[in-house]
């Protein structure tokens, strides 16, 4: 059976306590300075109505993933179950799908050569179909994140999109599978 | 916040390489044609050309890390007609085959049919667009983003080449250097129309969006400012233009011909090289992604 995987943030909610990038972090293994999630922060509103915007990004496992387009080898490809991954056997670390991502959520692994990037914990979501979740969703205090089937109206995540008018965080760009509530 | 450049200065010396062996392959050909009489340096742009682009190849494999540990790896690179990089190695490799029997004619003294040449310079003309277009397609960096730098790319492609090859015919065969006029006058056309290119593309870009008002500024205000200044406009555009002129309008005969106003022109064409590789660097570096919350710089 296939599914569209896609996940809602709720910046409204963060914090800014980064415990989705540690979590994520500690799930693949990486040393402090790689790391699939990366945040813009800034200061929205007029004094003395103030607060600090957090904005999570990740690979956002677009439908128009211009990572897929640009890469020469086709170690970057969109799976059956709409996740973006990258074959790390056939990458040859060009990093022109680094260049090619608007969000600049690909990092360069020192070690092998390799680009790597949010991989949606495809591997813990396929052998658990039924209970699909993220590391980051699970490790996030303020339960900022839903993780789902954008496929199924009735599930969590399909009826937080409605409910709360989440959009992709640059619109229609790339067809983004990751809603941002702002 | 400050952006750390994706490609380093090894893709820079890259898109140099490649770009001047094309253009040295053209000018050879140009040479063939117009001035058939300067065979020595013909011979120099046909040896010149398979030599720079291998070079920058294997830089290329260098940068390229995970392919660099799993050789293999790269027979994969033809495997997404989509990526204009699969457009590359296709043109890249039909190059280096064409310039390669090119020298193999050349030592055999055998002459390099007019065919061979014409495929040659296509694809030379292809490879010089090509260094433009892979950057061109990244969307999210205005200053590759437009269809102004494949142009670009290509005329400072082709001044490098004949740059290469006149300053090395200059050392090599000073005779036939003093017969090659129609090249020398195409030669020194091509700094100027990149004058233009360049100026087009810092008021265009600096116009669309935080990230390319920031990509321009770091080019002539910021980080790059001597590079671009002194590096790229004075001594690989200005100073080529204005030499030539001197030579090409203002002198006499007995001077052009002169030791002394060869070593000009080699200055000159040096000029020209530098200016080719710092114009790749600093395109390369000084490109500024747009963001989604927060603008970089």
């Amino acid at each position: 059976m296939m599914t569209r995987y896609g996940m809602l943030i709720d910046t409204t909610k963060c914090i800014g306590c980064y415990a989705c990038r540690t979590a994520c972090q500690r799930q693949n293994g990486q040393d402090p300075a790689v790391d699939y999630i990366r945040y813009e922060e800034r200061e929205v509103g007029t004094l003395p109505n103030v607060a600090c915007e957090t904005v999570p990004l990740q690979c956002m496992h677009c439908e128009d993933a211009p990572c897929v387009k640009v890469c020469p080898t086709g170690a970057s490809s969109i799976d059956e179950n709409g996740v973006v991954t990258v074959d790390e056997n056939k990458c040859i670390g060009c990093k022109y799908c680094m260049a090619a991502c608007p969000y600049q959520v690909r990092v360069h692994n020192a070690v092998t050569g390799a680009v790597e990037k949010c991989k949606f914990c495809h591997h813990w979501v396929y052998e658990h179909p039924e209970t699909p979740s993220n590391t980051c969703v699970t490790a996030c205090v303020t339960g900022c994140r839903i993780f789902g089937d954008l496929d199924d109206p009735e599930c969590e995540l399909s009826r937080a999109i409605v409910e709360k008018n989440a959009q992709p965080i640059m619109g229609d760009l790339t067809k983004a599978k990751i809603f941002y509530v702002r | 916040m400050t952006f750390e450049p994706i490609w380093n200065s090894l893709i820079a010396w890259y898109l140099f390489l490649a770009g001047l062996g094309a253009g040295a392959y053209i000018t050879s050909s140009f040479l063939a044609w117009r001035h058939p009489d300067a065979t020595s340096m013909r011979k120099i742009g046909h040896l010149i050309a398979p030599i720079a682009v291998a070079i920058g190849l294997v830089l290329l494999m260098f940068d390229a890390e995970a392919g660099l540990h799993n050789p293999l790896r790269f027979f994969y690179l033809l495997m997404n007609p989509g990526s204009v990089m699969m457009w590359g190695v296709v043109f890249l490799g039909l190059f280096m085959v064409v310039s390669i029997v090119t020298v193999i004619l050349d030592f055999m003294k055998k002459k390099v049919p007019n065919w061979l040449a014409i495929v040659g310079v296509v694809l030379g003309a292809c490879v010089g667009a090509y260094t433009g277009a892979l950057l061109g397609v990244a969307q999210t960096f205005p200053l590759w983003n437009n269809a102004l730098l494949p142009v670009l790319f290509l005329v400072s492609a082709i001044s490098s080449g004949a740059a290469s090859v006149l300053f090395v015919s200059i050392f090599a065969h000073a005779d036939e250097f003093n017969r090659v006029g129609v090249l020398k006058k195409f030669h020194f056309c091509l700094p100027i129309i990149e004058l233009a290119l360049v100026a087009s593309l810092c008021f265009i870009t600096a116009q669309t969006n935080p990230a390319g008002a920031a990509s321009v500024a770091s080019m002539i205000s910021g980080d790059w400012a001597v590079a671009f200044w002194l590096g790229l406009v004075f001594v690989g555009l200005v100073l080529p233009t204005i030499l030539e002129i001197r030579l090409l309008f203002f002198s006499s005969k007995e001077f052009e011909e002169s030791r002394p106003a060869h070593y000009i022109s080699a200055f000159s064409d040096l000029g020209v090289m530098v200016g080719g590789f710092l114009l790749r660097l600093i395109v390369v570096m000084a490109a500024v992604p747009l963001t989604v919350v927060v603008p970089l710089a």
